[in-house]
């Protein structure tokens, strides 16, 4: 039993050699996720799109067309960036990326307005940039629908009714939309929470495959497990403890600037967040080795490995809801790791939902160990006999 | 005689930079790693993501209903609300803490709540009937799908209200309807007119795929011949001194033939197959490929002079992928971005690729209109070919100096 200990420990002293002596692993683990974190944290720092550019064709020009503008104008979610009686300029404009909406006041606005003509707003989004346009389009609605009621409330004051009887006649229904632990619908608390993880789950497989594989690459595998005592597991154990601190180091680093320091919401349990992290460090590692294990060459399992890590982004379906995919693709979401880690996060920090919810996805993450072990059997006849090609 | 001599030592140089550039399609072709970067990737992941993201909108989002007033009103509206393709109502529910429980348990992703005094507000018209709307904010997907076609009925009822109540008020119906609609308006998407997440996404994710199999591709032709001490800056076949302008010519010119052909398909076949937007000019889009390419490659080629393996250009460049998409502006509005951030953007060459190909390919806009990107691009294609030049003329240099050095040991 001593033995088996100090082999782990002599593999993870070789191993802390191999990791500083090369800038690689930590610039790609230590410099990746305090760049990202960094970047994520300071793009979406206001939470929600402000002052988003549109365009006004204001082909009436007269106080009230200028005052429809003003009132547009000092809202927050938008900005008037270009006031024109030409449509074709603020399409053009729109076309140049400057703008996301245009609304169109049309000729004789003011005139017919006053003579209960009924002349008709226009409003135009670009929904080639979606976060943009819906912004623009929201405020937009808004602000057609509000023409219509201040128009109303004029005329029924001239008519004498009170100003609470007016309001009812002006809005009958009203929708309170009650965005659950997320009312400022903040896209850093949406996204970055999920992203980060993200990016660590792709940074611990690619630096596991690339530490593995790089051993089968240089041919150093054999003294690998040679200061294991030929053990595989000792072998295997002592080479990722040093990683894997440094995974969840920064995996727990990232939640408790997200959680404690910028007070993202948990309406759950942060401590069962972290553990997901360490679980999820833990799948991924798991996951690395099934790779390798199945392609015992550095190249192939790193071009796999890069496939599958960027597509987990897109399966774990935290911008795109999993229901909506074809189905084999629904299936596939089960194999990533991050997927179940969202669904933590989703019980913990939004829900707060039935426990279940979280043990769940716990112990799918638990289960990309079994895939190791079954890969592991391959992976030490490579190790011991090298015999795959090495690039 | 000088003339053809002149013309005769041009002649060689273009001989020798063939040299390099079909030595460089054979680097490629051999390598089966490089090969699948190049052509697998980039024909693939178009693919997948396609199938991934296979409803454009999404649909059917499940929402629970706890309607206290029980009356004609509020059914009337779930009536037309459950028939928005967006929601489907899956649980009417008694209580809203039997509705929290299924929210919590992820079974619905929305809540619609009735008052009990909604009906009487509506019919007595001395208050506002309020409606209230619980959203999931896990996705802003659902968010987004629930509120929305909640407030397109509710603006829809409520014209119809108001009319009946000006007409209770003894106004004529007509005049009614002039007042309620003072002002109609009408609501046009001019570009990508689905609003869907594939239309918006994956047109940007094309540009995103050619650019990072680009770089992944020739960051690990770096490393290989960094790995096989084969001489990058030497003519091959040569030993002594380095001909950087020839080198970096001809071998970008490999890059360039394979993703020429690549590009075309990837930017034109694949939203025509797959049904996104494309009401771009072909040729525009082929005209802006050309300088997105060159700069793409030669961006890619500086890089490339840190990769010391072939693999590890990937370990360190993996997560590029994310940054690249948000700094560019396409995931989230540019006018967001800190300016240190916008400032570096400029450097990229996917900021102004992916603008350009939007603003073409998703927005009809001509070459003229995307003035601004294509001219970038062909800056950052010359700013990155000198920054090529100069960094292989470096590394030839130090290598020299440092056998020179290093042989009398």
């Amino acid at each position: 039993m001593k033995e088996i200990f100090r082999n782990i420990l002599s593999v993870t002293q070789r191993e802390l050699g191999r990791m500083f002596i090369r800038p690689l692993y930590m610039f790609a683990s230590v410099g990746v996720m305090v760049l990202c974190t960094v970047f994520f944290l300071s793009i979406m720092k206001r939470g929600a799109p402000e002052r988003m550019p549109v365009a006004v064709v204001d082909k009436d020009q007269t106080s009230i067309s200028r005052r429809l503008c003003h009132e547009t104008n000092a809202t927050q979610s938008v900005e008037i960036v270009l006031i024109t009686p030409n449509f074709a300029d603020a399409r053009e404009a729109m076309q140049r990326g400057e703008v996301y909406g245009i609304l169109e006041i049309p000729v004789g606005f003011y005139a017919d307005i006053a003579s209960f003509k009924q002349p008709t707003l226009h409003f135009y989004v670009n929904n080639a940039y979606t976060v943009g346009a819906n912004t623009a389009y929201k405020q937009l609605l808004t602000m057609c629908n509000l023409t219509s009621g201040a128009f109303q409330r004029e005329v029924l004051r001239k008519k004498g009714l009170p100003d609470y009887l007016i309001m009812e006649r002006i809005q009958p229904v009203s929708i309170s939309a009650h965005l659950i632990a997320n009312p400022w619908s903040n896209y850093a608390i949406y996204l970055v929470s999920t992203l980060l993880p993200g990016i660590l789950s792709l940074v611990v497989l690619m630096i596991t495959i690339f530490a593995i594989g790089f051993e089968l690459k240089m041919q150093t595998s054999r003294d690998w497990l040679e200061v294991a005592g030929g053990n595989y597991t000792v072998a295997m154990i002592g080479k990722l403890i040093p990683y894997t601190i440094l995974y969840v180091v920064l995996g727990i680093g990232c939640n408790v600037i997200l959680f404690r320091f910028l007070h993202f919401p948990v309406i759950g349990s942060s401590w069962r967040l972290m553990l997901a992290i360490l679980l999820l460090v833990f799948a991924m590692e798991s996951m690395a080795i099934t790779l390798i294990g199945a392609l015992p060459t550095l190249r192939d399992a790193i071009s796999i490995g890069a496939l599958y890590g960027m597509l987990g982004f897109s399966l774990s379906g935290f911008t795109y809801p999993v229901m909506n995919m074809l189905p084999p693709f629904q299936a596939l979401t089960w194999l990533i790791p991050l997927r179940h880690y969202y669904k933590i996060y989703v019980n913990e920090a939004l829900m707060s939902g039935p426990t279940m919810n979280t043990i769940v996805p716990m112990l799918c993450l638990t289960a990309f160990f079994l895939l190791a072990l079954i890969a592991s059997p391959r992976l030490h006849g490579a190790l011991v006999n090298n015999n795959y090609p090495l690039k | 005689m000088i003339l053809t001599r002149l013309l005769h030592s041009k002649w060689l140089k273009v001989q020798e930079t063939c040299g390099v550039f079909t030595n460089e399609l054979l680097r490629i072709f051999r390598d089966p790693g490089v090969l699948v970067i190049f052509f697998v990737a980039t024909l693939a992941y178009p693919v997948l993501y396609n199938f991934i993201y296979w409803k454009d909108n999404i649909e059917n989002v499940p929402v629970a209903v706890v309607d206290m007033s029980h009356s004609q009103e509020s059914r009337a509206f779930l009536h037309k609300w459950n028939a928005a393709p967006d929601i489907s109502i899956t649980h009417y529910c008694t209580s809203m803490s039997e509705a929290e429980q299924l929210l919590r348990a992820q079974k619905i992703h929305g809540i619609i709540y009735f008052p009990s005094d909604f009906a009487v507000c509506l019919n007595t018209g001395m208050k506002t009937a309020h409606i209230s709307l619980y959203c999931d904010m896990s996705s802003f997907l659902y968010m987004k799908a629930i509120y929305l076609s909640c407030n397109r009925v509710m603006l829809e009822d409520m014209s119809r209200i108001q009319v009946d109540r000006y007409e209770a008020m003894g106004y004529d119906k007509q005049f009614a309807w002039e007042l309620v609609q003072a002002a109609p308006y009408t609501e046009t998407a001019l570009f990508c007119e689905s609003g869907g997440y594939a239309s918006f996404l994956i047109p940007a994710v094309l540009m995103l795929i050619l650019h990072q199999t680009l770089l992944f591709g020739i960051c690990m032709l770096g490393g290989t011949a960094r790995e096989e001490n084969d001489e990058l800056f030497r003519l091959p076949g040569r030993r002594r001194g380095y001909s950087v302008l020839r080198i970096t010519l001809g071998r970008s010119a490999a890059y360039f033939l394979i993703y020429l052909a690549l590009g075309a398909v990837v930017l034109l076949g694949v939203p025509r197959v797959f049904h996104l937007p494309h009401i771009g000019d072909p040729i525009a889009i082929l005209k802006l490929l050309v300088p997105y390419l060159l700069a793409v490659i030669y961006f890619s080629m500086s890089v490339s002079v840190f990769t010391r393996n072939r693999e590890s250009g990937m370990v360190v460049l993996i997560s590029s992928s994310l940054i690249f998409l948000f700094i560019a502006g396409v995931s989230w509005p540019q006018q967001m971005l800190p300016d240190a951030w916008r400032y570096l953007s400029y450097f990229f060459p996917y900021t102004w690729g992916v603008h350009g190909f939007l603003h073409i390919n998703t927005m009809g806009a001509s070459l003229a209109t995307t003035a601004r990107e294509y001219t970038a691009l062909w800056l950052l294609a010359g700013g990155y070919f000198l920054t090529t030049c100069i960094s292989l003329w470096i590394m030839g240099y130090r290598h020299d100096h440092l056998q020179q050095t290093s042989a009398p040991e």
